[in-house]
């Protein structure tokens, strides 16, 4: 089986349950969830979420894999592990969450690129993976200026109170930007880590 | 199979609940000699503390009425409350059983008048009502008791409350002297009848059964409705002493969760149902709201389902509520997902009843090793050797216990007549 997907080019997939089963991170778990709906009504942003974790999974079994992967729940997930914590049948919903957001990034959905989590995802893995810190303001330049230089400007204008006041409290700071003692070594372990993720998914 | 000539042919039945009770009735009207050991004071279980039977909705004190007038009439039961096993040795045929006893502090002779429970001042927690109104130190267990006596409470023993509760008994019943007692019976067979008990709802903390008094459980629920319970029967809100007038039932409470008890504890719906009956019964404007994740109703019992479903005053929500929250007047708000409509909801409610499921009492216990084979959520795996009656084996209602209890009457009386 190809192990990026059953067969990237369908909308809708009859394999993408089992595929989902067999690749995703806790996907194997998901087998279990019995649509009690203790995730999504767990979840603090709910009503947030497009379809929530338990319809999300009953449209992996439909096989709906062009939705499952545009839908914003992957996204809007804040990581509380609530759903974890409260499912009966211990399906790691957060981590299943995440993965399929991954695959959703690696299949080019609109929704991984243009989504405000999947923007501010981006600029903070960017400081993560290039200084092994997180910068406030390189991750909030980086994400603002996501949208275009004048949006980002006009973004930028529009926190600059805020960005002053946690400067004054330092919980900003001015200056060169954080970083961990030794940056090539952290991309060594990164590099290692794409080469062997590419190696799973089969290189894209 | 050991040799014969020790062998026993008398049958010791564990627990004292509709189970055991039949077992023991079966066995001894089979022509056996039985041996009867019950934890509490009183024979009877958790069928004693039920309001009512589904589906008919008969009182549990007509069926045991029938059994205690069984076990009275015949000369082969021999009957001890207050009891525990504490190991058991040897084999089929020849065991020996090591009987804890703790003292009742009140002898045979007690006549069931009560005088001793008027010079009482002091009050203790009432076990039979599941902790929720308490008892005079010097009490009689409940009004179907068996044996119909008193019981003094050990925290009396050496106060003068004690000497006078001791004083004032006109048959000279009360013995405080009684210590706890330990002995050894040899017996051909063990029928293990030790049910179960409700699955802790403090475990459940998202449910908030501790910190929001109008969140009770089902086994509350059922004193409430009880003529003999805390409030006589009316069905009120424990924090205001009201009538509620939204009600939230909430299956699976605990039940089909690898958090807590994997399994369906297979009687909670029919026993919500049974809820349902009794608030529309009391509370003509009351509305009921069911949160389920699927209704089992097991056997032949759709019917009575059916007959609520088509109540306009009960409503079924399919959702496994998230948590419970507490409104800003102290009362409970449910929280989830309903499932077919994917709105997220939070609803007020004056009462919340949790199904809490059927905890086997020998794992809640520790699995006691002497005890026998354990399936994996702790009831008794009844295969060999291995004899069980009722909930120790697994999750029953009452008519499949007493079948259960039969059977293992049937297995005993081979195991001793082998």
């Amino acid at each position: 089986m190809n192990a990026m997907s059953p067969t990237p080019s369908k909308a809708y997939d009859l394999n993408f349950a089992r595929w989902v089963y067999e690749n995703v991170d806790g996907g194997d778990r998901m087998a279990l969830c019995m649509q009690c709906g203790t995730c999504s009504g767990s979840c603090p942003i709910g009503t947030q979420m497009d379809h929530g974790p338990r319809k999300l999974f009953m449209m992996i079994r439909a096989g709906m894999k062009d939705a499952v992967l545009s839908s914003n729940t992957l996204w809007n997930c804040v990581s509380c592990y609530n759903c974890v914590v409260r499912c009966p049948r211990q399906v790691p919903v957060t981590y299943i969450l995440h993965d399929l957001a991954h695959v959703a990034v690696r299949e080019g959905y609109a929704q991984a690129k243009e989504s405000d989590n999947a923007r501010f995802a981006k600029a903070f893995w960017w400081s993560a993976a290039k200084y092994g810190r997180t910068d406030e303001r390189l991750v909030t330049a980086k994400y603002y200026f996501s949208f275009g230089v004048g949006e980002g400007i006009k973004r930028g204008m529009a926190n600059q109170k805020i960005a002053m006041g946690m400067v004054k409290t330092k919980r900003m700071h001015l200056g060169m930007p954080h970083k961990v003692k030794n940056t090539g070594e952290l991309h060594a372990i990164l590099a290692k880590a794409a080469e062997m993720e590419a190696k799973k998914h089969g290189a894209k | 199979m050991s040799e014969t000539t020790s062998r026993s042919r008398t049958i010791m039945v564990v627990g004292g609940g509709i189970a055991g009770i039949t077992a023991a009735v079966e066995a001894a009207e089979a022509g056996h000699d039985v041996v009867l050991i019950e934890k509490s004071p009183s024979l009877g279980g958790r069928v004693a503390q039920m309001n009512r039977y589904f589906p008919k909705l008969c009182h549990p004190t007509c069926g045991l009425e029938i059994n205690f007038q069984r076990i009275k009439k015949s000369k082969r039961i021999s009957v001890f409350t207050f009891s525990e096993v504490s190991a058991v040795k040897g084999g089929p045929g020849g065991y020996t059983v090591t009987v804890k006893t703790s003292p009742r502090h009140v002898k045979a002779n007690c006549t069931a008048c009560g005088d001793c429970a008027k010079v009482a001042t002091s009050e203790v927690s009432n076990a039979f009502n599941y902790g929720m109104d308490s008892v005079k130190s010097a009490y009689l267990p409940h009004v179907m008791a068996f044996p119909m006596r008193y019981v003094v409470d050990p925290s009396v023993v050496g106060t003068p409350e004690g000497e006078a509760i001791k004083a004032a008994c006109p048959v000279g019943a009360v013995d405080l002297e009684q210590k706890d007692e330990s002995f050894d019976l040899e017996v051909g067979a063990v029928v293990w009848a030790t049910g179960w008990r409700p699955y802790p709802a403090a475990n459940l903390t998202a449910y908030r059964w501790t910190d929001i008094p109008d969140v009770i459980t089902n086994v509350e629920m059922e004193r409430l409705a009880s003529v003999d319970g805390p409030t006589k029967g009316k069905i009120v809100r424990p924090s205001n002493g009201e009538a509620p007038k939204r009600v939230a039932l909430i299956q699976c409470a605990g039940s089909r969760d690898l958090n807590h008890l994997a399994y369906c504890s297979r009687i909670c719906c029919l026993a919500s149902m049974k809820h349902a009956a009794y608030v529309r019964e009391q509370l003509a404007d009351a509305t009921v709201d069911v949160y389920y994740i699927d209704l089992r109703a097991h056997d032949k019992l759709e019917s009575f389902l059916n007959r609520l479903k088509r109540d306009p005053q009960v409503n079924f929500v399919k959702s496994k509520p998230a948590r419970i929250e507490k409104s800003e007047a102290g009362g409970p708000v449910v929280c989830g997902e309903n499932t077919l409509t994917r709105e997220v909801y939070a609803e007020p409610y004056d009462l919340v009843v949790l199904a809490t499921g059927m905890q086997a009492s020998l794992a809640a216990e520790g699995q006691p090793s002497f005890a026998a084979d354990f399936d994996d959520y702790g009831f008794v795996f009844a295969e060999g050797d291995s004899i069980a009656a009722g909930v120790a084996s697994g999750p029953l209602d009452v008519s499949m216990s007493v079948q259960s209890a039969t059977a293992a009457a049937c297995r005993a009386i081979r195991a001793v007549t082998a």
